[in-house]
Formats: structure tokens, sequence, C-alpha cells
């Protein structure tokens, strides 16, 4: 025969299902969460390695104008504490794509057999890729309307349009998907960059050092070693690129967002564990009579408390059983979504075991501790106050506040009871709230690239020209005013040092841009953060005005002064102002006149911003031909164009589907929320059953008793409605700050959304009359003997 | 042997403390059927409880045997109840989700008492004595008012406590199963085993040893009963 205590125990949960159920079901949700969430958390950083550090990134990538070949690389091998070096070239083309051009990154590969660093995999076709043909990322297939076999329109800066064939797909996990940064990955050899009207010069060394440090101070000081032995060769290096060491381009951010989501399922392990104290209240509140008996028995405090912490070890124990199948089902899906954003392969999605101990033990753990309050308290309370509880008193509630209405009157005579309802169901709405404020915020500082540009075409030249350019392109169909600014790659320089940027082989993630634009322009308005904007003296000074990506990769503050590299031209700046510019990397402006002094280009620009009359993307692109004709016709060679909406797409498609996934946590959120009022209205209406009953010995009908515990609940919930409300603003403004500065370098804007306060109290509404509907009935439902009854 | 000194025991209530018990001074010999009476609010369950060790006196010492109640913290008084006290209340308190047998079995299950064998044995044969055996495997709901009272001393016995309190065991029960009751728990005292029992009953005096009345809290009589006077006829 087993323990009549455990027996009890047993049969305790059968009576109680309905109430273990709400228990076990809020605790295997949010540890779903957690499972999910540390599981991928787990695979991905196995399969960063795997796949970011398995293609050998090179630590330094050092420019060489003069070029770099095989010999140099192997000499370069030789040095100490070089651990491999390989010449590359990295070429910014064109591809035509059904008449619009896109972007085309070149990688120009000197030994495809003998690929030593910045490896990537062939998986489809050639390879090598013969004479003529190139190889294509497979993330950037899509980017250029091409499979394997096709063909693709290429125009390189000095070389004619050339159909190239699709020899082979390759996969490269250093580099971001194409269809996020909105271009072209191709792999061609130095005989097809000759072919396409290039010369074939590898005009990049990548390096690798001994002992792969980590350190990118060290990393500099090691290239910088590097740079001067080649140097004092004969091969001065203008510049070298130091990327994060052993960071995939995204990396920081995919790592902070699940930190982020893993603070959010925290949150909501932790709101389920007070639910589950909640839930145990209300059975201690039901049970008060029989902890009594087991006390007057014999029983000690600790044999009580461990009967009740069995209970809940019972339901986490559950709650761990269904969560870690799903949790894996999660990890499972995030990890796999997360490795697309990254372009890697999931070598494996086998999920650690210590993610699985870790639910466990929080599953049963977490709740354990929470309800240790409740289930002490009632254990230890002595065999006299236990039998003399009768539920709820009216003597708690302060006649100062015998005014209030009586529902608030009733929800108030268990403030401790109140504040955790109120607490659960206003974090939950709070953070259900907030989630769908950042959305609005990401969506709203998307729609900044618009709100703060007045042009929707961006020309990149291959080379500057003449201020008059931009009057001839203006007169193209379809274009309303075009202006031509100097454009140049800059680096913040160091006196005597070469230049170092955090540029990654992409060209993109880490870059620093110089421009020179009329101070004047109404092409771009950004807003201030500090200083000012420039202004027509600015073009006999040295006023700089930075961009908020600028001025972090920098460090400068207005009135600093800033020693910038303009195309490997160092001048001197005074800093004025710093804008945000959301959607662009790091921008140092300059008036034009004194940009084209500094970087040797006066009276030229090689960035043409066109404001077109367009209202479609068809008419776009048909105003992007007539520019594209107009620069032809001016002889000028065009590097890249992008439309405006290109930019958006790229930035919508960075992170927002994470961001879908904090709203799926923050839903979990609210539904542990909603739970928790369950929970206690069900307590409620428990510990009132005798109080109903003689309410309705003096004639009250059960609906009138229904609707009198609804308005207690409608009560409760709207006191957490405003609360969750009111939490929701520094709430959202925190997540803001967490998103913002992860995608755009910058905080978020604070959208409240009224659609979003809006929902939460349709769903809190609808949620609390489910909640109290059932405990109501059954509560209203009883015989006033059988209610009487009850204690 | 139970013995009250001078107790007195206050309770806190709006408006000044209420008092329920008044330098009580009592001895109860060891085996004694003992009525408690009194009208309602005079004391008698407040007494009761003080025995048990269910409350604590305001004033005043409380033994019984040679433990002194009082004294003891609530983890010592909790493991001292279980293995001396056996008490039955007037509306049962079996517990719902556990069958007859079960609930007689809890008692010696949480003080460890008897092995789980013996134990089971020795419940099967307390619910004989009071006569419900062949309801051990029902749960309490299935059972009339007087079958779980008889199961409450059934359970009340598991651990052969040396005093066994009842505080109005007859007060839900008709007249006749009332009657059963009672002689069950006569049956009961007796040896080393002393009842001390709460009643409204105004006819027990001819079934006890003794029979104390309280008025205010206040040891207002002092009666010897039926039972006590039989027995004195024939020592």
């Amino acid at each position: 025969m087993a323990s009549p205590r455990w027996t009890k125990l047993l049969r305790d949960a059968r009576a109680e299902r309905g109430r273990l159920a709400l228990m076990i079901a809020a605790i295997a949700v949010s540890l779903t969460g957690v499972g999910a969430v540390l599981g991928g958390y787990a695979v991905l950083t196995r399969e960063i390695a795997v796949n970011y550090l398995g293609t050998r990134p090179a630590a330094a990538t050092l420019e060489l104008p003069g070029g770099a070949d095989r010999a140099l690389a192997e000499q370069v091998r030789q040095r100490p504490g070089v651990a491999d070096a390989e010449p590359r070239e990295v070429l910014v083309a064109r591809a035509q794509v059904g008449g619009e051009w896109r972007k085309l990154l070149l990688f120009v590969v000197d030994d495809f057999a003998g690929v030593r660093l910045n490896r990537f995999r062939p998986e489809r076709g050639a390879w090598p890729p013969p004479d003529g043909t190139m190889l294509v990322e497979r993330s950037a297939l899509g980017m250029l309307a091409t499979e394997l076999g096709g063909r693709v329109e290429v125009k390189t800066p000095h070389g004619p349009l050339q159909a190239v064939t699709v020899s082979g797909v390759v996969h490269d996990p250093s580099l971001a998907p194409a269809w996020q940064e909105r271009c072209g990955y191709g792999y061609v050899s130095r005989a097809t960059l000759a072919a396409l009207g290039e010369p074939p010069v590898l005009g990049e060394l990548r390096v690798a050092f001994a002992g792969e440090p980590r350190d990118v101070r060290e990393v500099e000081a090691r290239a910088a070693e590097v740079a001067s032995w080649l140097g004092a060769r004969g091969h001065p290096v203008t510049e070298f690129q130091v990327p994060p060491p052993g960071q995939h381009p995204h990396q920081r951010q995919m790592v902070t967002i699940l930190v982020m989501m893993l603070a959010f399922a925290t949150m909501a392990l932790h709101l389920s564990a007070v639910l589950v104290a909640s839930a145990m209240t209300a059975l201690l509140a039901r049970q008060v009579r029989e902890i009594a008996v087991l006390k007057t028995l014999g029983a000690s405090t600790w044999q009580v408390a461990r009967l009740y912490a069995a209970f809940v070890g019972l339901a986490g124990a559950a709650a761990v059983a269904l969560a870690i199948p799903a949790g894996l089902l999660g990890a499972r899906g995030l990890s796999a979504s997360i490795a697309h954003l990254l372009n890697f392969d999931l070598t494996s999605q086998a999920v650690p075991a210590w993610v699985f101990l870790v639910q466990a033990a929080t599953g049963v753990g977490v709740p354990l501790l929470v309800s240790a309050i409740p289930i002490g308290l009632a254990a230890r309370r002595t065999v006299r106050a236990t039998l003399d509880d009768h539920g709820a008193t009216t003597g708690a509630l302060p006649a100062a506040l015998a005014w209030l209405p009586l529902p608030l009157r009733n929800a108030l005579r268990r403030p401790a009871r109140l504040a955790l309802s109120l607490g659960l169901l206003a974090a939950g709405g709070a953070m259900s709230v907030s989630a769908i404020q950042v959305e609005r915020g990401w969506e709203a500082n998307v729609a900044k690239v618009y709100a703060t540009r007045s042009y929707d075409v961006e020309v990149v030249l291959n080379a500057p020209a003449t201020m008059d350019l931009a009057a001839r392109v203006a007169q193209a169909g379809g274009v309303r005013g075009a202006e031509l600014w100097g454009y140049a790659p800059a680096a913040f320089s160091r006196p005597g040092a070469i230049d170092v940027v955090r540029t990654y082989p992409d060209r993109g993630h880490g870059s620093l841009f110089a421009m020179g634009i009329p101070p004047e322009t109404g092409l771009v308005h950004f807003p201030l953060l500090a200083g000012r904007w420039l202004r027509a003296e600015d073009r006999g000074t040295g006023a700089l005005v930075l961009n908020h990506g600028a001025a972090q990769l920098s460090g400068k503050r207005v009135g600093d002064e800033v020693t910038v590299s303009i195309g490997g031209r160092p001048s001197t700046w005074h800093v004025v102002g710093v804008v945000e510019e959301i959607g662009a990397a790091g921008v140092v402006y300059a008036a034009d006149s004194a940009f084209g002094a500094a970087a040797g280009t006066p009276g030229q620009g090689r960035l043409l911003r066109v404001r077109t009359s367009a209202a479609s993307p068809a008419g776009r692109a048909d105003a992007i031909r007539a520019i594209e004709a107009a620069l032809g016709g001016a002889g000028a060679s065009v590097q890249s164009v992008l439309p405006l909406a290109e930019l958006r797409t790229a930035m919508g498609d960075h992170v927002l589907v994470l961001v879908r996934m904090l709203e799926a946590l923050a839903g979990i959120l609210g539904l542990v929320g909603l739970l928790g009022l369950v929970s206690a209205m069900s307590v409620s209406v428990v510990e009132r059953t005798r109080e109903l009953a003689v309410m309705k010995t003096l004639g009250a009908t059960p609906a009138r008793l229904a609707r009198l515990l609804l308005a207690e609940a409608l009560a409760i919930a709207g006191l957490a409605y405003v609360a969750g409300c009111a939490l929701s603003v520094p709430l959202t403004l925190l997540v803001d700050r967490i998103v913002g500065n992860l995608g755009f370098l910058a905080p978020l804007p604070l959208v409240l959304s009224p659609g979003a306060a809006g929902a939460w109290l349709a769903i809190g509404a609808a949620g609390t009359v489910l909640a109290t509907v059932i405990p109501a009935r059954r509560a209203a439902g009883l015989s006033i003997r059988e209610a009487l009854g009850r204690t | 042997m139970i013995e009250l000194r001078s107790v007195s025991k206050q309770y806190p209530a709006e408006g000044g403390g209420f008092t329920a018990l008044r330098h009580v001074d009592l001895r109860v010999g060891q085996g004694a059927f003992v009525a408690v009476v009194g009208k309602s609010g005079s004391g008698k369950s407040t007494l009761l409880n003080l025995v048990a060790g269910i409350d604590r006196p305001s004033a005043g010492e409380v033994v019984v045997g040679a433990t002194p109640v009082h004294a003891l913290d609530e983890g010592r008084l909790a493991a001292w109840r279980g293995r001396n006290v056996g008490v039955v209340f007037q509306s049962f308190q079996l517990l719902p989700t556990l069958t007859v047998l079960e609930n007689v079995v809890l008692p010696m299950d949480l003080c460890a008492t008897f092995p789980p064998r013996e134990a089971r044995q020795r419940a099967l044969s307390l619910l004989e004595r009071v006569g419900i055996a062949e309801q051990a495997g029902k749960l309490p709901a299935a059972l009339s008012g007087g079958q779980q009272q008889r199961a409450a001393i059934a359970r009340a016995l598991a651990n052969d406590p040396p005093v066994v309190v009842a505080d109005e065991p007859t007060g839900n029960l008709d007249s006749r199963t009332a009657d059963d009751v009672l002689a069950l728990l006569a049956a009961t005292a007796g040896g080393n085993r002393t009842v001390l029992m709460v009643t409204h009953e105004r006819d027990v005096a001819g079934l006890v040893d003794r029979v104390i009345t309280l008025a205010d809290g206040r040891v207002v009589g002092d009666a010897t009963g039926g039972r006590g006077r039989r027995e004195v006829a024939h020592g």
C-alpha cells in the first residue's frame, strides 16, 4: 500500500486537474520558449564555428595598389606569426537583371584549387570555373534571376556589358545572404576578370595570423607589421581592413537578439512560476481544512510543505516532459531561421544535453522556488489559525475605501493576491504591447529612409566626374532633379599609420565613406543629434558632420578634431554636428568644395543622387534607364545604381523576422498573464463560496452572482490594462534601444500603438470573461446547502 | 493525566481582547471519560484545543502526561500531538480524496509509528472495532455521517494515543447514531486512555466518568458522571 500522503497527492492532482493543467500549460509554454531559444543559441554557436570559422576568414585584408601574386603571398606566409596569406581582388561590378541594374560583387580568385582563406564550397556545377564563366553564391541566384547554366549580363567599371555563363553554384558562409544585401556575389578567375575588361590585378592580400588572435588591436598590430615589411620591399599598403576577429558580419546582432529573446522567455518562465504560486495559493485556500487535519494528526510543517511542493514538482515535471520536445522543435525552427539569415548550413541540429538539463532544472526549480512562499506560509500556520481560516474577510479593507464600487472593494480584500494578479496580467500585457510597438518602431525607422531623403535613386560612378553631369542627368526623362556629390571610401586615420577600417570582404559591413555635399542641398534632411548641419560658409572651412554610424566608429563628438583619410589622403577636420542617418554605413559629410580639396577632386563628384517623378517601380526603372543613358552619353561609368526602395527592402529583411519571433514570445507572455487571471479568479471564487451562498439565501440569483464576479474580474483586468499600458512605455523604450542599436546603430523611435493597446484590451477583456465565466457559473450554480458545506 | 494550572486564554478582538478561559485549574485522571459542557462561548472548545496542543494558553500551564504542552514549539507540538492525542471533530474532517482505510493509516504514516504493512493491519482492525470494516475501501463521501464519525474515531485511535479529544462529536448526527458514537467513545476510554469530550448533549452524564461545566470561561461545575459512580460502586 502506497503511503497515504502520496496517494493523497496523486488523488488531489486528479481532483484538481483543471488547476494542474493550468499550471502545466503555463510552465510548459514558457519553458518551450526557454528551450527553443537556448537550444537555438547552442546550435548556432556551434554552427558559427563550423560554418564561418570553417571558411578560415582572413584576419586582415591589406590593400596593395601595386597588386599581389602567389609569390608575394608565399613570402608573407614565411613571416613569423603569419599563418596564411592569399592574393585576392573584390570588384564592384553590375549585373543587368530584367532591364534593371543590380550591384554585383565579383570575388577574383587566383587559384580555385588552392583557396586558403575565406574559403567557399562548391555545391553544384563546375569547380574551378572555366575561364570566361563565373560561379555564383547560392543566395545570389535569386538576386541575379539566374540558375546553374544560365547567363548573367555583367558590366565591370571598365569593360563592356557581357553575358557570363554561370558554371557553378557555391556556398560562402562568410557572406551575409545576397537577398539581404540586395546584391549579387560572383566568383571569377583572373582570366575571366581580364575578359570582362578589367586589368587582372589582385589588389588585396588576405592574411591569417598564427594563434587566431581574437583581439582586434593585436590583429591590427600584426597586420601593421606585415604592411611595414611589404612597404619596405616595394609593395606599399594603403589600407588594411580588420573586421571584428572571428565574427560573422551579423553575428553580434544575432547573439544579442537571441539574448533578448532569452530574456523574454525567462521572464515568461518567471511569470509562469508566479502563476503557479498563485494557483498553489488557490489550492492551499481550498485545502486549508485538510492542512489543519494533517497537522492535527501529527504532520510537521516540513511534511505538509513537502506534500504541496511535490504537487508543484509534479506540475513542473509534466511541463518539462511537454516542453522538452516542443522546445527541441522550436530550437530547430529557430536555428534554421537564423542559419538562413546568416547564410549558414546547419551541419547538425543536435541540441546539447545541457539545454535539456537547464530546461528540466528551471522547469521544476523556478516554480518550486516561487511557490515556496505560499507553501511555506500555509505549512507554517498553526492548526488553530488554519482551522479559523474561513476565506476572505472584509476586515482587511480600510474604511476609507468604502466609497469604491463593490467589484473593486471585493478585489481589494486580498491586496497581495490582487497585486499578484495585476502584476501577471500587467506584465503580460506590457510585453505583448511592447513587442508590437517595437515592430512599429522598426517600421517607423525604415520609413525614415524615405522621410529623411528627397531622392529615390543613388548612382555611384566608377570615377569622379565634373559637376555639370548633374545638370545633364536632370534633363533625362522622368528626372525632376539631381545633385552630384563628392564620394570616396574613407577611414579615421592616425598620424603616421596606415588607414585601418572595419570593413568585411563584402565591402559593405563596417565600411566608412566621405561625402562632399552642397550645404544647401534639399535632398537629405537628417535629424540632428548634436551640433549643427553644414552651412554655405563651411565650404572654406574644415567643418565635418558625422552620421551616427561614423560617430560610433570614431568615438568623436561635436567640437572634436578628427583626421579622416579620404581616398587615401589624410586631412584634419572639425566635427560640427552629428546626424541620425538610418539605412547607411558610417558617413562623414563635408561641404563640397572642402571635400574636393581634401580628396584631390576639386569641382568633381562621384555620387549622383536623383529625384525622379516615378510613382511606381516600373516608372522608376524607366527613369533609371534614362539616367543610365544620360550618363553613358556623358561618358560616365557607373559602379552601382541603388533605388531607395532596395535599401528599404534590405533593411526590412535584416532582422525583422527576429522581431516577429519576439512577438511570438510576447504572445506567450500575454497568455501566461491571462492564465494568471483565470487562476486568481478561481481562488477568489473558491474562497467566497460560503459568502456567495449567503448572498443566495438573501435572494441573489445565480446570474447576479456571476455578474458580480465578472465585474470584479473586469475591474482587475481594467487596472492591469492601465498598468500594462503604462509599463509598456519604458519596456518599449528599452527594447527599442537594444533592437535599434543592432539594426540601425541608433535606438528605434518610440511609437505608441493604439492598435496594439486596443488589441490587448479586446483580448484581455475576452480572456477575462472566459476566465471568470467557468468558476463563476460553477460557484453560482452550487446549491446553498452545498456551498455552505464548503470551507 | 491531564492538568491545567491557572490557565487563561484571551483572543484579540476589535475593541479589546475576548477572554475565553479565566484561571482554570483542572486535573483529569488517566483512563477517565470526561464530558465538558456549557453554553456556546463558555470556553469548552478552547479548553479542548489547549489540551490537544491546537492552541496555546495566554497564561498558565497545560501538562499532558509528563509533557508541558504549553512550552512546546510548533514542530515538537505536531510530533507530540501525532503520537499522544487523537482528535475527533464535529464535522468528521476525513480527507475526501483518501479511502476510509487510508484515512486511518494516515496518522501512522505521518508519525512513522508502525511499518506500512502493520499500519494497514492495525487500521483494518480499528475499523473492525468501530464496526465499519466493510467500508474500508470507500471514499468518505460514500459513507453516512455516523459511519464517517466512526472512521474518524478509528483514525483518532490509530497511533494508540493516551488522550483522545472530541469536539462535539455528535453535533452532526441524529440521536440514534449519536448514541452509538458516544458508546464507542465510552468504550475507548479506560485503561491508559483518557477521553475528553466537548458536548451539548444534555444526557451524557450517565455515560461519562465526570462532567465539567464551564460558564464564561470558568469551571462552574465538576460532577461525577454515571459511569464514574458505577465504577465507584463496583470498585
